[in-house]
């Protein structure tokens, strides 16, 4: 993109703003969709399934229906008739959902019944007076034991075989040095604080929905195919999430089935899932076990990377786990190849979670850098650097722009890795507790998505900006509204700026870390084409001062079009929009993937994390101690902001290397920690130091704006530093997430010295 | 939430009648375990006797000669903080300090969490060690005879707890490895030199049937009461729990590391 498009900023962007709606929220004044209490409102409870695989025999209905305040009870051969049979597919985005359509079972907590009362206490109890039967078989669990096959395709489309022509057999045969290691990874939930709530109500065939959404015209298409029905017809509102981590890009059952409520009732109503019912209907991520081959000739030269994936999905639908692709981009290698396997269980279906496949596949890859780099004798951070990938190593391509130099560079000196000592488990704090170093390099695409935005300047001059983007907590609010303020050149008070709702332009999904690029660059474009469209008022105009500038002549600056030659020279949006007697003017804005760009250019974001930890060598209880992340992804919008993304990216690698887990019970098929109380994530306490860096990157090839994503990379390289410090404390590799202190113990304790 | 019916009675008398005129009552003290349980359907009593309104009758901490009698209704947090306590058996108030969380100890009692026996509450450690004594509207148990196994108690039908008596020991320690999230003990181990120079050393949260005595530490440490001579002492991994938090073998593990600390604890 030419640079003289970016002159067109004021001062918005790059300011460390604070979170716009920041005071609703810790006042308990933004109104998340659960808040919504709508006139004659009933509330909705699901029964869901204690049994993994069958078929529902009874359901005491009766009881339920007699419980005082019960309503309405729906199971199946009473919903309202669907349009569309949820168990189709018509597209990679639309996965199969259970809304009471049969008595079938497929997983554990599956809605079996949906029960509505005019209290939620009168319709929990009634769901669990529905005392269920069942026709039970076998659960499918665990990565053994069931038929292995390879999948049709990973992750969304992505072949399940790739390499980069060379002979990795051959490769490693050649190696002076090799390391052959398996890593397994748990299943895991997404968890986001609030939990999949929908406030449903119809009025004819109009339908107002109250819920969380990454994706709301994705979600309104969904619905609308479901229920038959004009996706103008229906307005899903959704201002704020608590958390989404992926798990509410797509419409899900549960949602689904609150708009049936309402359907049926004639009422509003509200469903709410508890925690448990949250553990699978809702997605999750698969289990994973990884093997990486990989090995060195005597320099410490990577010749060769096999890194194959073995996962899961459902019975009834796929979506695989890409974790082999994250070695596509990091390591250079001659010969590089990633495969896929999968087996089918009795568990919802997997679907996008916190850096889908680059979470559980960088604690996997860079678990096996740090082991090879030892083979070799060399310091982690050398070895990287000596395998550092000019060009994308799967593709060949060169990458539109790769910081990761200065990253590894500046987070090493920060964290001050050069004091590392090279041996395992030699060095400790005053308290005799073990200390460990460990490093990773973070990586993740930099995506983009189709989106639509519309820009408007009103006759006192200030700006409107719409597009139905979706804020999860990252920011949206406010760095979208930087965005928009100078893609008018206005201060940001003076814009208006309107989001989260879907009678709004389409702003594609908050998903892949790509909401930044894609809502910011269609709002970028709307500002762009609203500018232009007042300066051609302007140029063309023999009464305003910049007659004959032409379009490229002006540039738009605290509410004035001034002459680029001439900057005294000007005019404010006011006075053209009053001469050209129009009482607004507006532009619409587009972005989304440019595939010519996309086909010569390798596009990431990457990091460099370090980290230190300190272990107990009595009890082997582990405190990740400190964490240094330095990132580059193009161009930052709001450093603030940014900052809180790559922590929580790094908060969520402490989860994954040492707290989150969902154990399975292989008998029931259910998961034994259903709750917060048993399935662990970081807290406050588990958090004692964080520093992110916020690298210096400039990329003019990614979008015009020249941002990559930034919610995801954190996670990346954080896992596997933090397992790679443990080895480095304790000198016990444990190749299984998370870290659990049993497993460090084993059968060496740590206390025996 | 299903309906149920709720009793606060005036008197111990008026409490045990109503317990035992309704076949499916439950005693409330504090309700920190007995709500949540509720909550989740893990009890359902028909009808809930809501102690509190004895709660000045059977609460408050007072000295007695050599030992230390603590009212059924008195609250972890109260416990924790107080100075009789304190000056005489610091590891049963630095117990209190950390049983649960802020919320639970400023409403949990000690005479609920007794009368539960949970089998990671914190007080039967203490109890079993110090030998504490049970006192309930009709009798005194001893400790040694009043935990019976998981949940299980000496407590007949309708017996309520109204005071627990505590000896006080030359010296004591105590020391728990908790659960990151519930703060339960996944092992708790409490030492204690008694003040007729016996020594007990009790474990909870590891045990399959509840508070337990390790023998074996007991011991050790009667011939030399310090954490060196526990160095060759391992707990067996028979009998303790195995569960998604921590495996038998790593409770027993955790059994000698705790039971070295709370040593150390006692003789600082």
């Amino acid at each position: 993109m030419p640079e003289q498009t970016h002159t067109r900023y004021g001062s918005n962007i790059g300011q460390p703003l604070t979170r716009r709606e920041g005071l609703l929220k810790v006042t308990g004044s933004a109104r998340f969709a659960a808040d919504n209490h709508p006139e004659g409102m009933l509330y909705a409870a699901l029964a869901t399934s204690t049994i993994a695989r069958g078929r529902v025999t009874f359901l005491d209905v009766a009881a339920a229906k007699a419980h005082p305040g019960v309503v309405d009870v729906i199971v199946p051969g009473n919903t309202p008739q669907l349009a569309f049979d949820p168990d189709d597919k018509d597209s990679p985005f639309t996965f199969r959902m259970d809304v009471l359509q049969n008595d079938r079972v497929r997983y554990a907590n599956q809605a079996i019944a949906v029960v509505i009362g005019e209290t939620l206490e009168a319709a929990t109890e009634g769901a669990a007076l529905l005392a269920p039967r069942y026709d039970v078989e076998p659960a499918r669990m665990g990565l053994d034991g069931n038929e292995t096959f390879v999948p049709p395709a990973v992750g969304v489309g992505e072949p399940p075989d790739i390499d980069n022509g060379g002979d990795v057999d051959a490769g490693l045969a050649g190696s002076a040095k090799r390391v052959d290691a398996t890593y397994e990874t748990p299943a895991q939930y997404h968890n986001a604080m609030e939990p999949h709530a929908i406030v449903a109500q119809w009025d004819g065939d109009k339908l107002t929905v109250d819920t969380p959404s990454q994706a709301l015209t994705m979600g309104q298409g969904r619905i609308a195919q479901l229920f038959g029905i004009d996706p103008a017809n229906i307005l899903i509102r959704s201002p704020f999430l608590g958390g989404g981590f992926g798990s509410k890009a797509l419409m899900k059952g549960p949602q689904i089935l609150g708009i049936m409520a309402a359907r049926r009732t004639g009422r509003p109503v509200k469903l709410v899932l508890r925690r448990d019912q949250m553990f699978g209907p809702v997605g999750h991520r698969a289990p994973t076990r990884q093997t990486v081959r990989m090995g060195t000739d005597d320099s410490g030269q990577i010749q060769a990377i096999h890194h194959h994936n073995h996962t899961a999905t459902s019975s009834f639908d796929d979506f695989f786990e890409p974790a082999a692709n994250l070695s596509h981009t990091l390591y250079a290698a001659p010969a590089l190849k990633t495969t896929h396997t999968a087996v089918r269980l009795d568990t919802g279906t997997p679907l996008f979670m916190r850096a889908p496949g680059e979470a559980s596949g960088s604690i996997a890859l860079e678990s096996a850098v740090d082991e090879m780099a030892e083979a070799c004798g060399m310091d982690p951070l050398a070895f990287r650097l000596k395998n550092y990938a000019e060009v994308e190593p799967i593709s060949g391509k060169p990458f539109s722009s790769k910081n990761l130099r200065e990253c590894y560079e500046q987070g090493a000196a920060a964290f001050g890795w050069s004091k590392r000592a090279a041996a395992p488990r030699t060095m400790r704090d005053e308290a005799g507790l073990l200390v460990g170093w460990g490093m990773g390099t973070a990586t993740f695409p930099a995506l983009i998505f189709a989106a639509d935005a519309r820009a408007t300047l009103k006759a006192d001059g200030t700006g409107l900006v719409e597009i139905g983007a979706q804020d999860m907590g990252q920011g949206a609010w406010t760095a979208l509204a930087q965005i928009a303020a100078d893609g008018l050149g206005l201060d940001i008070d003076q814009v208006e700026f309107r989001m989260g709702s879907s009678d709004l332009p389409n702003g594609g999904i908050a998903g892949g870390s790509g909401h930044t690029a894609t809502a910011g660059n269609a709002i970028h474009a709307a500002g762009g084409d609203v500018i232009a469209k007042l300066a051609r008022l302007a140029t063309d105009d023999q009464r305003s001062p910049l007659f004959g500038a032409g379009n490229a002549g002006v540039v738009a600056r605290d509410g004035r079009l001034v002459r680029r030659d001439d900057e005294s020279r000007g005019e404010s949006y006011a006075d053209i929009l009053a001469r050209a007697g129009l009482p607004a003017l507006e532009g619409q804005g587009s972005a989304g993937a440019d595939q010519d760009a996309q086909k010569r250019y390798a596009m990431h974001a990457h990091g460099a994390v370090f980290a230190e930890v300190k272990v107990d060598p009595e009890l082997g209880q582990i405190r990740c101690t400190r964490l240094v992340g330095a990132f580059a992804a193009g161009r930052v919008i709001n450093p603030r902001l940014v900052r809180s993304q790559y922590f929580g990216g790094m908060i969520w690698g402490v989860s994954f290397a040492l707290h989150e887990e969902a154990v399975m019970d292989h008998r029931s098929g259910r998961p034994l920690n259903a709750n917060l109380g048993e399935y662990h994530v970081p807290v406050n306490a588990d958090i004692p130091s964080l520093e992110a860096i916020l690298v210096d990157e400039k990329d003019s090839i990614i979008n015009a704006l020249g941002v990559k994503g930034v919610g995801e990379i954190g996670i990346t390289g954080t896992a596997g530093a933090i397992a790679n410090a443990v080895y480095h404390a304790t000198g016990v590799r444990v190749r299984q997430a998370p870290i659990r202190l049993e497993r460090l113990l084993g059968d060496l304790p740590l206390a025996a010295e | 939430m299903y309906a149920f019916n709720y009793h606060r009675p005036a008197s111990l008398a008026e409490a045990s009648a109503v317990l035992v005129a309704n076949a499916d009552a439950k005693f409330m003290a504090g309700g920190q375990t007995l709500l949540p349980a509720m909550k989740l359907r893990l009890a359902n009593p028909s009808d809930l006797v809501d102690l509190v309104a004895l709660r000045a009758e059977l609460s408050g901490i007072r000295r007695e000669g050599d030992r230390v009698v603590i009212g059924a209704m008195t609250r972890h947090g109260e416990i924790a903080t107080s100075d009789v306590l304190l000056a005489a058996i610091p590891a049963l108030a630095g117990m209190a300090a950390i049983v649960g969380d802020p919320a639970v100890r400023s409403r949990g009692t000690m005479g609920g969490s007794l009368a539960n026996n949970d089998p990671a509450a914190d007080y039967p450690a203490a109890a079993l060690a110090l030998g504490a004594t049970i006192v309930t509207d009709r009798r005194e148990i001893a400790a040694d005879h009043y935990f019976l196994g998981l949940f299980e108690t000496a407590l007949e039908e309708g017996e309520i707890i109204t005071a627990i008596a505590w000896p006080i020991p030359k010296r004591a320690g105590y020391e728990k490895f908790r659960n990151p999230a519930s703060r339960y003990a996944m092992v708790g181990v409490f030492v204690a030199e008694r003040a007729d120079g016996a020594v007990r050393v009790t474990v909870t949260g590891a045990g399959a049937s509840g508070v337990f005595r390790a023998t074996d530490f007991e011991t050790a440490l009667t011939a030399d009461f310090s954490s060196a001579a526990l160095a060759g002492v391992a707990a067996s991994p028979e009998g303790l729990n195995t569960d998604i938090h921590a495996d038998a073998e790593y409770r027993a593990h955790l059994v000698g590391v705790m039971a070295r600390r709370a040593v150390a604890a006692a003789t600082a």
